[in-house]
């Protein structure tokens, strides 16, 4: 064997392994989760964990009753859905269908740069204005509610679920448009009936990826929702406050002595938030694998389905349907029912029950309408109903079927195309408004605190006074020492997944890793780096382990961008090389990787904005509030801007102008990164030449 | 064959020029199309046959940079001025050049067109669906799976279900951009079949590449080349004596 040979093969174990890597880690995630979590169970028993519903773990005796917690995650995950699923996908289908090119591109780069702002400055935005807004145009006590939660939510899961789903209708090839617009629909007809179903499964994956972005969010939701551990009462009240998995594990993290009770409990409740994110994540890759086929196969014969499997798929549905409603029912009554004496209790169930059956029957026969809409309706105006009583509920109703009624019989195609689009539009303007206000209000407020002092002092009087300095040194070191670990590691496994993997067993083990890795919410990562890096490994609180634990976090991001540039140089040109008898690796490393550095650059920059502004991997981990002397040891803690913002918003009152400061200098360092990354991007596809 | 010269001009065109972002893909057309007859567009890939057919139902209104000067005539009247885009749609329908059924099944592909236009009685859509079939000459191959998914169908019977897709809105003129190009022969022969049936019912302007195919079927032929429409006569006419130079170069396949 050559020495060229050898290198080659030691050159391919190395990709291999750095592909790996992040199932590797995954793997670690999981592990250390398990082993910290799963005492919990023991210590506090499988059903008072999950049904109970009083979360007291320093009191005497101590209650670790979650599910207000997880049912708190799931609620203000849903209201964030029902605010960005309309929202995001009126915004998608008018950049995909509406948009003048000119104007399209713009729209989404704001839309990226909504998704670059630091979730820390979405709550600091949110405690200071949404919360106060919420408090007096519905005259609260307080703002922070779920409400308030699930909007903040909304507009952070909005980028996601508007770049997947504009994807997906942008992908339904032209033909079924033409096909429509060609027997004389409008273009509403067209997008409603044929474009939108077309593009179904890569709308609903666009949703349940927002979904799991919104789930895994900690910061944002931890400042606007109030963070009391209780069932809202009744279980639609959305002003009251709740407390989500997330928000749980930043708040107390911090305050519970390593190997006790209530450590495990969190930790547990890491896994059942680890848990339903690794499920919405398998869901959403099954149905892009599903995607990718969509177009290109002809279904499965459709004869395999006989009455027998229909009816059982139709009972399935119909039980499921149950479940939801009477939990919906039990999560409202549960109070009730158990002070109430059995007689009286029966009767009101069976009265509810008849008046269910009665307006199901009511919305299936009458209306002609599925059950799924039925029961949708169904819950709908029940929700009404514990908000306005019975009485407006049903002028409610009588309101909504006009409307139904005129849209169905009364107006023309062109009127309603007319509504339609001005829906279309109005949701896009709320889209890019939100990006304004946000940035907007940061800058202004945050102009007179900035000032040379300000970036280059160290902080006194708690942060009140003085400057950031230490802060920005740290963040610029964490961020830098991400990239390097993340960076390296990401680029090499997606040279790897590009130029020499083979669809396979080895491949899909990668893949499945890298997904994981990727919806992995960032407070699990601050849990993991903790207990791994903190804990088990005894770095400390340390600067290294808040470098390795954002590095982790990054590393899809890069491997991704990598194998998507890779990718896309085309085949000609690694013929060309090895036709003159260069090795694999050289093609690649001398053909490949130079056509392909701008986008492996504009994967990085991303990946720095991202370490740059993410706060919860790094609470526990790296950072300190305070640091006299900027020390570059990687084993001493650091200051960091978005944990500063953090500690000033939440621990020291008066520090209002500072906090706009720090939140403004977070916001400016991570728009540049992203900013030179949009750049560095739409430069290198106009001068690309192939 | 026998074309129908007394028939009333449905389509006419004046002085027509297209433009795309960067071309000009047709330079002042003047054609007129009788009802109730077949009229072929005939000429070299890239001659601007397929831009003509678009513009007689604005489907070059889809392409982005496309613009348009003179006039399209229907029935003596602005196609773009006077009549309403879905109106023109409507009345004249469009099959394309390869078969673009919808992913759903064949029932909802047909019954789609009548209910956009505002028909929601459940029994008058399985009317339209059966007499619509039967006019593509499809019926009896699919009648008992109405409900399926119509990807499922052959290349031919697809084209088929477009064509009866189109007919289900009962328009009054057909356009086709070359309907048989992407089908085998057999499939071909079908449809050819299918479009003298509808001669007797519909106008037909029909694009194709093939000059056996315009000789076979149509009544009367154009023939186009670099944007311009060079001889526009009745097919025998044509086919026999043209009287361009181009024309015949080209029908002798000297080139194209």
């Amino acid at each position: 064997m050559t020495l060229e040979r050898k290198s080659e093969r030691g050159i391919k174990t190395i990709l291999i392994i750095c592909g790996f890597s992040a199932a590797i880690f995954v793997f670690f995630i999981i592990l250390f989760l398990i082993i910290n979590g799963v005492p919990a169970f023991t210590e506090i028993g499988f059903g008072d964990f999950f049904f109970g519903t009083a979360w007291h773990p320093t009191w005497t005796p101590p209650s670790w009753g979650a599910a207000p917690i997880i049912v708190g995650t799931l609620l203000v995950t849903l209201g964030a859905m029902v605010i960005a699923v309309p929202v995001g996908l009126a915004a998608a289908i008018f950049i995909s269908q509406l948009a003048p090119s000119r104007i399209k591109r713009y729209l989404k780069t704001a839309i990226e740069l909504l998704a670059g702002i630091p979730s820390i400055v979405f709550g600091f935005f949110g405690l200071l204005v949404l919360t106060q807004w919420l408090r007096i145009s519905f005259n609260l006590l307080s703002g922070t509610c779920w409400l308030a939660g699930s909007i903040i939510l909304a507009i952070m899961s909005l980028p996601t679920i508007i770049s997947v789903a504009e994807d997906a209708i942008t992908a339904v090839p032209i033909t079924y448009k033409e096909a429509s617009l060609a027997i004389g629909a409008t273009k509403w007809q067209t997008i409603r009936r044929i474009i939108v179903p077309a593009a179904r499964s890569g709308i609903i994956t666009a949703i349940i990826l927002g979904i799991g972005r919104a789930i895994g969010e900690t910061m944002a939701v931890m400042m606007v929702t109030g963070n009391q551990a209780i069932l809202p009462q009744p279980i639609t009240n959305i002003f009251s406050s709740i407390r989500p998995i997330t928000a749980t594990l930043a708040l107390e993290l911090g305050e519970v002595s390593w190997g006790s009770p209530h450590y495990h409990a969190l930790f547990a409740l890491a896994i059942v938030l680890f848990v339903i994110v690794l499920i919405i994540n398998s869901v959403a890759t099954i149905l892009i694998r599903k995607r990718v086929r969509v177009y290109k196969e002809k279904p499965k014969d459709g004869k395999g389905s006989s009455e027998i499997l229909l009816k059982a798929k139709n009972f399935i549905k119909f039980t499921i349907y149950i479940i939801i409603v009477s939990a919906f029912l039990f999560l409202n009554f549960a109070p009730f029912l158990s002070t109430s004496d059995p007689l009286s209790l029966s009767l009101i169930l069976i009265l509810i029950i008849g008046i269910a059956i009665g307006i199901y029957a009511l919305f299936k026969f009458i209306l002609k309408v599925s059950l799924f809409y039925s029961v949708l309706m169904l819950i709908l105006f029940w929700i009404l109903w514990t908000w306005f009583g019975t009485l407006n509920t049903l002028l409610i109703g009588c309101f909504c079927v006009g409307i139904y009624l005129l849209f169905k019989f009364v107006l023309s195609a062109k009127f309603i195309q007319r509504i339609a689009f001005t829906f279309l539009t109005l949701s896009i303007f709320v889209v890019v408004f939100m990006l304004g206000v946000v940035i907007a209000y940061i800058v202004f407020n945050g102009a007179p605190a900035l000032s040379w002092q300000f970036l280059t002092q160290s902080p006194s009087d708690l942060g009140r006074a003085g400057g950031v300095f230490p802060a920005i040194i740290g963040t610029i070191l964490l961020a830098g020492g991400a990239l390097l670990v993340g960076g390296l590691l990401g680029i090499f496994a997606g040279v790897y997944l590009a130029e020499y993997s083979h669809e396979g067993k080895i491949n899909k083990i990668i893949r499945a890793g890298m997904d994981n890795l990727n919806g992995t919410p960032s407070i699990v990562f601050g849990l993991f780096g903790f207990a791994f890096f903190v804990i088990y490994l005894k770095f400390g609180v340390c600067l290294l382990a808040g470098q390795l634990t954002l590095g982790i976090m990054i590393l899809p991001t890069v491997t991704r961008t990598t194998e998507e540039a890779i990718k896309a140089i085309p085949n000609s040109f690694r013929e060309g090389s090895l036709a003159l008898g260069a090795t694999k690796w050289q093609t690649t490393y001398k053909v490949v990787l130079p056509a392909a550095a701008p986008g492996i650059i504009t994967g990085l920059i991303l990946g720095l904005g991202r370490a740059t502004g993410e706060t919860a991997p790094i609470l526990f981990v790296a950072t300190v509030f305070s640091q006299r002397f900027i020390t570059l040891s990687p084993f001493d803690p650091v200051m960091a801007l978005p944990t500063h913002l953090y500690t000033l918003i939440s621990g020291v009152p008066n520090s209002t102008v500072n906090a706009y400061g720090t939140a403004l200098v977070l916001l400016l360092l991570v728009l540049i990164f992203y900013g030179i990354a949009m750049v560095l991007r739409s430069r290198y596809q106009r001068f690309k030449k192939w | 064959m026998g074309a129908n010269p007394n028939g009333e001009i449905v389509l006419e065109t004046k002085d027509l020029n297209v433009f795309y972002a960067k071309s000009h893909a047709l330079i002042d057309i003047n054609v007129e199309t009788k009802k109730n007859n077949v009229t072929a567009l005939i000429g070299p890939s890239g001659c601007g046959k397929s831009t003509l057919i678009r513009s007689f139902n604005r489907m070059n209104d889809v392409i982005d940079g496309c613009k348009i000067t003179g006039t399209v005539l229907y029935k003596g009247r602005d196609l773009y001025h006077e009549y309403n885009i879905e109106e023109i749609r409507t009345k004249i329908g469009m099959i394309f050049q390869k078969p673009n059924p919808f992913p759903m099944t064949i029932y909802d592909n047909i019954s789609y067109g009548p209910s956009v236009h505002g028909i929601n009685d459940t029994k008058k859509l399985d009317e339209i669906v059966e007499r619509s079939l039967k006019l593509a000459v499809l019926w009896d191959e699919v009648k008992d799976r109405l409900k399926d998914n119509s990807l499922e169908l052959s290349g031919g019977q697809q084209q088929r279900l477009c064509i009866a897709r189109a007919l289900a809105i009962e328009p009054e003129i057909l356009l086709m951009d070359e309907p048989t190009a992407s089908l085998d022969p057999i499939a071909s022969a079908k449809v050819e079949a299918l479009i003298l049936q509808l001669r007797k019912r519909y106008t037909v302007v029909i694009v194709t590449h093939n000059m056996q195919q315009a000789a076979r079927i149509s009544d009367y032929t154009g023939f186009l080349y670099m944007g311009r429409l060079i001889e526009f006569a009745e097919t025998t006419e044509l086919f026999e004596s043209p009287k361009e130079d181009l024309t015949e170069k080209y029908l002798t396949g000297r080139f194209g």
